[in-house]
């Protein structure tokens, strides 16, 4: 076996069960630590406050979108583009097919997926351009949130320079673009449940959970 | 529990601030450090922040950075660190939650504040002020030391200026089964009795049926909660629910 052949057998399987169980054991640690230390959120529970301010925060119906519109809609799409092209890429749908689970899904257009790769990776740039120039974003900057920006660019960039060819003339990196890209997707699958990223399923235990007070004592949610 | 509020000393401060925070470290609070993105837009949210020409140290994300240190740290600071967290939470936040309203993931930014102070009230870091109101709550369940006796006093010549103006008005004293017990800031009663007498006339007026309760509970204000002494903040809310139900009213009314 060599590098490339591990990089797509073991080590896929790595990140993925790596992503899904870490994912699934910070929500169950939620649940769990909660049932102990946060039993108000609990007596309170409210379905009615937990579905309302889960739609509209996942959608721009909020009071941030009012009070900064650019960040948040440009935030929006970011987050669209970063979720529908991994997914429904023709490319990847094509490797889900001939795996041994033969899924298969509709793609969306080869071209569709290059524009949002590009406009993902000018936010990308804007959103670390803004937290280097604004005094603020700048003072509570950790590395983590500079790399991170970094980790969830590359695999777009790289599959990019994939799809492309850009740069299959530049040596090493040209040759083996394909074994960066797939690495690359599978940093930042593993560093999902250990970092912010994890945001990606704790964002609605959150929202949920501040909602159910907020709305019982009339705030907005 | 007053006499109790000396200041730790270092090689109790660390186990004093573990002691604390772990068992109120819940799901929330860790999960709110894990995964704010620091994406900043708290900070136009925060009126300390806006007032003080956009100060960035002043935004509510910078401001709870201490908790996480603290954790990490496991406790292990001294009392110049808490002195520092001291000035930012008391001095530079007033608990008004604008910030928690406006962060996407719901972080409740406030409600750490709140544990911090919490903290340093574990360790007895309180304002002179709050602390010798929380002293008096304790004593006579109202912030100013005001006995039973006093209370009662002041209300029954409250009732006789107030019949001067208006015959027939009466202040009712533990008024069993009335519609609406009404509390008032303890305030009142010791600096400014003019504003019980105003609401005696409007609920004379109004013909309302209503009554203050004897005992401790009148008072509505509850600054225990400003220094996240969660028991005595329950005890005070707990005696006007005590109050209310022994009288078996149907409202209570706060004054402000």
């Amino acid at each position: 076996m060599d590098f490339y052949d591990f990089a797509v057998g073991p080590l896929l399987w790595i990140s993925f069960l790596v992503f899904l169980i870490g994912s699934l054991l910070r929500v169950v640690l939620f649940f769990y630590v909660s049932s102990q230390k946060d039993k108000a959120i609990y007596r309170y529970f409210s379905w009615k406050y937990v579905l309302a301010t889960i739609g509209r925060w996942l959608f721009p119906f909020n009071k941030d979108v009012a009070k900064n519109p650019i960040f948040t809609i440009v935030a929006y799409v970011f987050h669209i583009c970063l979720l529908v092209v991994p997914i429904w890429f023709s490319g990847h749908i094509s490797l889900w097919e001939e795996s041994r689970l033969e899924w298969s899904w509709s793609s969306i257009p080869d071209s569709l997926a290059d524009w949002m790769t590009i406009i993902l990776l000018g936010i990308v740039i804007f959103f670390l351009l803004r937290r280097i120039i604004s005094p603020e974003v700048r003072l509570i900057s950790t590395a983590s949130d500079y790399l991170l920006l970094v980790v969830t660019g590359l695999p777009f960039l790289t599959g990019y320079f994939l799809t492309h060819g850009t740069l299959d003339s530049v040596g090493f990196i040209g040759d083996n673009m394909m074994l960066i890209h797939i690495l690359s997707g599978e940093l930042m699958l593993l560093l999902i449940p250990f970092t912010k990223l994890s945001h990606f399923v704790l964002f609605f235990l959150s929202r949920g959970a501040t909602a159910i007070e907020f709305g019982r004592r009339g705030y907005s949610i | 529990m007053s006499e109790e509020k000396q200041l730790a000393t270092e090689e109790h401060l660390e186990s004093r601030i573990m002691e604390f925070l772990k068992p109120r470290m819940g799901a929330r609070f860790k999960t709110w450090m894990k995964i704010c993105a620091h994406c900043g837009l708290c900070s136009d949210t925060c009126h300390f922040y806006l007032s003080n020409g956009k100060e960035p140290k002043m935004i509510p994300s910078y401001k709870i950075r201490f908790l996480k240190d603290i954790l990490r740290k496991k406790g292990k600071v001294d009392k110049p660190y808490l002195q520092e967290v001291y000035k930012t939470i008391y001095h530079e936040c007033n608990m008004c939650r604008r910030c928690s309203l406006y962060c996407p993931f719901g972080i409740d930014i406030a409600m750490m504040i709140s544990l911090l102070r919490g903290l340093l009230t574990s360790v007895g870091m309180v304002p002179d002020g709050l602390a010798k109101a929380v002293a008096n709550y304790q004593e006579s369940g109202n912030q100013m030391a005001i006995t039973k006796e006093d209370w009662i006093e002041t209300l029954e010549w409250c009732e006789e200026e107030t019949a001067e103006e208006l015959a027939g008005l009466k202040i009712p004293i533990d008024k069993k089964g009335a519609k609406i017990m009404y509390t008032v800031n303890a305030r009142e009663p010791k600096f400014y009795p003019q504003d019980i007498m105003e609401m005696a006339k409007i609920f004379h007026v109004a013909g309302e049926d209503w009554t203050f309760p004897s005992e401790k509970g009148w008072d509505a204000t509850n600054l225990a909660m400003f220094v996240n002494d969660a028991q005595t903040a329950k005890s005070i809310a707990e005696n006007t629910f005590k109050r209310a139900e022994e009288l078996g009213v149907k409202q209570i009314a706060i004054t402000e």
